[in-house]
This record gives C-alpha cells, sequence and structure tokens, in this order.
C-alpha cells in the first residue's frame, strides 16, 4: 500500500467513527408519522409533542387520493412510518394484511376506552384485536340554511325529521326563486354520497351489506329502493341545481356556501369554513333522518396506528395516548373546532352556547361505519358500483336496473 | 489498462467503439424497457396485491379476464375513440400542413400557433378543457347562450354522447400539432419539380395528390397515423381527468381500468397481464399499420 493510500484509509475511518457518536450514543427517539392531507390539527398536535417530549415526531402529509399506494409501497419497500393516521374505512384492510402493531393490552389500559367514538374503534380492529384508535373524527348531517327556512315559510326551529319533512321543506325553498335550491348532492362524488347517503338508509332500518358485512343487500332490503327512490323524487323535481349530477365533490362544501341552496349533505369538516369564511351564512344543522324519523351519520375520519416493523412500539403508543389525552383534546381539538375523540369531551368550554358544534358532534354517537376490507372498490371507487348504481338510479330513473346491477357488481367485488 | 486497448487490433478497437457508442442506449432502454417488461410479465403470473402475502397463480389472470365485462368494455370503448378520435386529427393535419407548407413571411407565426397546444401538457390540457367547458363559468357556454342557440347552459361532460365528442375535440386540439409537423416534413421533402411537370402534363390538385402528394409521403404518413393510434389507444389522462370515466362508466379506457385495477383495487398482477394483453394488441395493430403502408415495389 503507497503512503498515499494508506493516509486515505486512515481519513476515511476517522470520518466514519467521528459521525458515530452523533447517531450511537444519542438517546433521542426519532419517529416519522404520516397523514393523509385532511383538515384535522395534526401539525398542531406534532408541534406540541416536540416542544414538550424528548422524542421528536417528523409529519410528512401525503395526498389523500395517494394515502394507501404510498403507504403500501413504503411498507413494500421495508420502510413504513412509526405512526400512521389513517383513513378509518382501511384500517381492516392494513390490519388484516399484518401490517399494523397489535395494540390491545395498550388500549385496555386506557380508563376512557369505552368512551372513544364507537365506529372508529370498530374499524380499528381485526379479529377481535384492536389496532388503531381515534385521531381525526367527523360524522355526517345535514346542514340548513336558516334563512331560506324563514322566506319559505318554514320553522327552522323544528327542522325536517323524516323524508317527506325533507321534500316539502326542499319544494317550498325551490318555489322561492329560479336560483334558489331545496337541496344539493354532488351526484359525480362516491365518497360524497357515502358519508351523506347511507345514512339515510341507516337511519330507516336498513343497510346495503348485512350484519356480518359478508353480503350484499341492495336487492332483499326493501328501504335501499325507497332512499334510491326518496333522491330520485329530489332530483325529477328539479330540487337540486342540474350541475350537481356531474359535481366530483368539487362543490360538495363549496355549493352551500353560495347561499342559494336549502339543505345540504355535510360533516364537520365544512363548518369552520362556514363560520370564518362566510360569516353572513346563517345556517343550523340536524342530524339525518330516516323514513319516518330517526337517526343516523356516517362516522368519518381518521384512525391513528402504530406500523409493523417500527422499533419505537411503547413511545409511538405515548405520543398516540397523549393525543387522547383530555389536555390535547380540548386545547388542541376542541379550541380548533375539531370534534374531540372521546365524547365526554365534547361537553367543553369551547363548544359551549354552538349548538351547531353540539349536533355535530353527537351525530357521532349514531356514527355507523361499513366494515369491510373492500370498501375502496365497493364505495369509494369513483367508476366503482355504488355511484353507478345512485346515478343510474337517481339520474336515470332506473331503480330496478340499478339495484339489479348494485347487487350484482357488490356480490362480484365482495367475493373477490 | 491502457497498455491492454493499445495492444488490441484496429478490428477489435473498432468493435470496441461500437459498443461504447450504444452503451448508454441499451442500458437506458434495459432500465427503462426491458426490465420492467420482464417484471411485468413475471407480476401477472402472480396475486401480486400491494401488500400482503404474493402467490404464484399462473396463468390465472389471463383466464380471469374472458370474465371480466368491463374489461372488454374497455377495449370496445378504447377501439371506438381511436376509431373516432384518429381521422380528424389525420385530415386537419394534412389540411394545416399544406396550409402552412410555402415559406412564405410570417409562416412562422402561423405554424408555432398550430403547434402550441402540442408543448403543453395532456393533463393541463385538460385541465384547461374541463373549465371551458363548465355549465357555469365555461367559455362554451357563455358563447352558445349569447347566440341563443341552446336554451340553457349544456352539461357536456355528464352525457355519454357528448363527453366522448368534447374529449375528442380537446384531443384534436390538443395533438394535431405535432401530426401537422410530422406531415410539413414529408410536404416539404418532395421536390417541387414533380409538381411542375405534372401541371405541364395538365395535371389538377387532386391528380397531384392521389399520384405524387400522397405517395412520396407514405413514411410520413405512417409515421403520423402509427404514433397517432397508439396514442389513442393508450389514451388514460384526458378521461380520467375530464371524465372520470363517466358517465356511468361510459368512458374508461383500457389503460384506465388497468390503472384501476392495480392502483385502486390493488391488483397488481392483474393490471401487468392486462398490460401484457395490451402489448400484444399493439404490437399487432402497429405490425397491421406497417405492412399496409409499407413501400411497394
Amino acid at each position: 500500500m503507497s503512503s498515499r493510500k494508506a493516509l486515505f484509509l486512515v481519513l476515511a475511518i476517522a470520518l466514519v467513527l467521528g459521525s458515530l457518536p452523533v447517531t450511537a450514543q444519542d438517546d433521542q427517539i426519532n419517529m416519522t408519522m404520516w397523514v393523509r392531507s385532511i383538515p384535522f390539527q395534526t401539525q398542531a398536535l406534532v408541534d406540541e409533542w416536540n416542544a414538550n417530549n424528548d422524542s421528536q415526531v417528523e409529519l410528512t402529509v401525503i395526498p389523500s387520493g395517494e394515502f394507501v399506494t404510498k403507504m403500501g409501497a413504503a411498507i413494500a419497500a421495508g420502510e413504513p412510518p412509526d405512526i400512521a393516521s389513517i383513513d378509518l374505512i382501511y384500517t381492516p384492510a392494513f390490519a388484516a394484511a399484518g401490517q399494523l402493531v397489535d395494540i390491545t393490552e395498550y388500549v385496555r389500559a386506557l380508563p376512557y376506552a369505552d368512551d372513544l367514538t364507537p365506529a372508529h374503534m370498530e374499524l380499528g380492529m381485526y379479529e377481535g384485536r384492536n389496532y388503531a384508535v381515534p385521531t381525526g373524527v367527523d360524522g355526517s348531517f345535514i346542514i340548513y340554511n336558516i334563512d331560506l327556512f324563514e322566506q319559505a315559510g318554514l320553522d327552522p326551529d323544528n327542522p325536517p325529521s323524516t323524508w317527506d319533512e325533507m321534500l316539502e321543506a326542499a319544494r317550498a325553498i325551490n318555489a322561492l326563486g329560479d336560483d334558489i335550491y331545496g337541496y344539493w348532492f354532488s351526484m359525480g362524488c362516491s365518497g360524497c354520497n357515502a358519508f351523506t347517503f347511507l345514512p339515510f338508509i341507516w337511519a330507516s332500518g336498513g343497510d346495503v351489506l348485512s350484519d356480518d358485512y359478508s353480503e350484499a343487500t341492495i336487492t332483499s332490503d326493501p328501504i335501499v329502493r325507497e332512499a334510491l327512490e326518496f333522491y330520485n323524487t329530489i332530483w325529477e323535481e328539479g330540487l337540486v341545481p342540474e350541475g350537481a349530477s356531474i359535481d366530483d365533490g368539487s362543490n360538495f362544501v363549496s355549493a352551500f356556501a353560495g347561499g342559494n341552496i336549502g339543505m345540504s349533505g355535510t360533516g364537520n369538516f365544512a363548518i369552520a369554513g362556514y363560520t370564518t369564511d362566510h360569516p353572513d351564512l346563517n345556517f343550523g344543522v340536524f342530524h339525518i333522518p330516516g323514513k319516518d324519523g330517526g337517526a343516523a351519520s356516517f362516522g368519518g375520519g381518521d384512525v391513528i396506528a402504530i406500523a409493523s416493523g417500527t422499533e419505537h412500539v411503547d413511545e409511538a403508543w405515548r405520543f398516540i395516548e397523549w393525543t387522547m389525552s383530555e389536555e390535547a383534546q380540548i386545547e388542541i381539538y376542541a379550541a380548533n373546532g375539531q370534534i374531540p375523540v372521546r365524547l365526554e369531551l365534547v361537553d367543553n368550554k369551547y363548544f359551549e352556547g354552538d349548538e351547531r358544534q353540539k349536533t355535530a358532534a353527537s351525530a357521532l354517537a349514531v356514527g355507523h361505519t361499513p366494515y369491510t376490507t373492500v370498501y375502496n372498490d365497493l364505495f369509494n371507487d369513483p367508476n366503482g358500483p355504488w355511484l353507478e348504481m345512485l346515478q343510474v338510479a337517481i339520474l336515470d330513473g332506473d331503480i330496478d336496473g340499478a339495484l339489479e346491477l348494485g347487487q350484482e357488481r357488490f356480490t362480484q367485488i365482495m367475493e373477490g | 489498462m491502457s497498455s491492454a486497448i493499445l495492444n488490441l487490433s484496429w478490428e477489435q478497437r473498432r468493435k470496441l467503439t461500437g459498443l461504447l457508442f450504444v452503451t448508454p442506449t441499451v442500458a437506458f432502454v434495459m432500465v427503462f424497457f426491458i426490465v420492467p417488461l420482464i417484471m411485468t410479465v413475471y407480476m401477472s403470473f402472480h396475486d401480486w396485491p400491494l401488500f400482503g402475502e404474493r402467490a404464484f397463480t399462473g396463468l390465472e389472470n389471463y383466464q380471469e379476464l374472458s370474465n371480466d365485462r368491463q374489461y372488454r368494455k374497455s377495449l370496445d370503448f378504447t377501439f371506438r375513440y381511436t376509431v373516432l378520435v384518429t381521422p380528424p386529427i389525420f385530415i386537419l393535419g394534412f389540411i394545416l400542413a399544406s396550409l402552412v407548407r410555402r415559406n412564405i413571411p410570417y409562416i412562422g407565426i402561423f405554424r408555432t400557433i398550430f403547434f402550441l397546444p402540442v408543448v403543453i401538457g395532456l393533463g393541463v390540457s385538460s385541465l384547461l378543457w374541463v373549465w371551458m367547458l363548465d355549465d357555469r363559468i365555461g367559455v362554451f357556454n357563455k358563447i352558445l347562450l349569447d347566440f341563443n342557440l341552446v336554451p340553457k347552459a349544456q352539461l357536456f361532460l355528464g352525457r355519454p354522447n357528448t363527453a366522448m365528442n368534447v374529449v375528442i375535440l380537446s384531443v384534436v386540439w390538443k395533438t394535431v400539432g405535432f401530426t401537422m409537423i410530422l406531415l410539413l416534413a414529408g410536404l416539404q421533402a418532395i421536390p417541387d419539380e414533380l409538381y411542375e411537370s405534372a401541371e405541364v402534363d395538365g395535371a389538377g390538385y387532386f391528380r397531384k395528390l392521389v399520384y405524387i402528394t400522397l405517395p412520396l409521403m407514405r413514411r410520413f404518413i405512417a409515421l403520423a397515423l402509427i404514433l397517432s393510434v397508439i396514442g389513442s389507444v393508450l389514451s388514460f389522462d384526458q378521461f380520467y381527468i375530464m371524465t372520470r370515466g363517466g358517465p356511468r362508466n361510459s368512458t374508461i379506457s383500457i389503460v384506465y381500468w388497468i390503472f384501476n385495477n392495480s392502483f385502486t383495487y390493488f391488483k397488481m398482477g392483474y393490471g401487468a397481464a392486462m398490460s401484457i394483453v395490451l402489448l400484444g394488441i399493439l404490437v399487432a395493430l402497429t405490425g397491421a399499420q406497417l405492412y399496409v403502408l409499407r413501400e411497394k415495389e
């Protein structure tokens, strides 16, 4: 070996050794966390945690539409994040594939475990074990324009509680003018209608899936047909703007903000935007009713889980447990208009006096979410059977054809 | 090392030089075509979810194709779309190329205008058209309403028959400039003397077109048609962005269906199998076109 080569070798070894203490002797735990791009207070949570703890969480926001693909690719590459905030409907699929850490023992130790939003807890379970807990919760309900209700001679303090009352209210508001409509739905958006139309069926005691989620009940449950007929009437009578028929969800929130829509299905995520960006909008909210009364809601949002393969299970849980603490739930969630994941904390100083927020939060008590590993294929896919069935039934008026088509394609997907 | 090269014969050094010249291309084709192709073939014989266990399933994915109603619907739709979109692109491209053929002053301005839509991405142009076609703020409805041509704003993308037509319109606008440039090169390669002597013999416009222009442009026409047909068979962006496959799933092209299976339903193996079948279809289509448009002696 020449002297020059020897010198290089020594320098290289020194370089490696010199860099080692920084990583090897440092006790600090650095965890990565992924969240999809949704308007929850995740960044505020992480900032607060990082400011007060030795361990640090690095947050990466992934566009919602790409989350599952990216997460799957990261898992396949052996580099998943330590913590993941996942759209709750995907949790069974991730848990079934063995990609999440079993946190049953941690959950059992929580004094408030029974108080966590039920839909999210159910979706976080797989074969009787817990894999995730709620982190961002939202239930669907109907938002209504109080000014239009008053102009139409309706009592805004007694919003509709049955389908017939909704139809009557929509007709009365529609009669106010050419550019005023009784209702809004985004009939080009699959997810929007899972969120806001399914509860009409549930509140009437019906469902599109059997109780054990093993088969489709679209043709066998008469409520499904009646709910489709209800929406078909809204469309046929021109109670929604024509553009609603092709809206892909772009106007799901903004349509109501225009002030010319009487009622619209929505979620808590929209309320904060309406109050800050449209202070003149005078609105109230009510639960999504069943045919002859009752109420239901789609429990949506995110659950938080620890990904398999992390070396920091205990520390990751410490972070997750802290996000559910009273301190975080009140001062970060409620203070920013986000619904706490613990139902007992819905009555808090920030929600006091705002009945809308309370109604929105109480929707979660009647919240329900389909439990199926093929949720995306059935309901969320813009080319999936759910949206096609709705469009054929509601826009084309072919209810029989839609039911047959829905039943057949649901069954095909569920049988794999 | 350096002395080793010097010891080579002239013939060997020539071969080595040639090898060095093609190495980058070979490496590029290997990394971006051959290896992915082999991987796709390999995947197509497996049940390959995004995460979870992979399992060898043999020809099952290919057998599933015969039961996939949407696959046949998509093939049929893609074929109809290709048949409908290719003639306007070609004919309009040919007319534009004829118009801008002569090198007269300021002709470059027109060539640039016609070519401009080609340089923006298909995704961007599709979004542009979505807004132009919008029922509330779109320019098309504004014009139609102002001239009283329609009683109320039209939902162009909301009806199966108009959705396909407006997508075709947008794609023609977007791609016709490229066909124009290809055909322009062909037109300019034909010596003027041929036309002059034909005129002396009394040939009119159509005789010159049929007996001089088209035969001499055969290669350019073949290239333009092949690229256009391949582009249409592989269409995805315009439907993904403009129609989202709707209304009522009537505009799901074959690549859209492959995308859905691979990245929405995470049936990567099945998506791979469909891709391989599509590759076969494209090879056959291109082969047929090359055969029809071959140079006849």
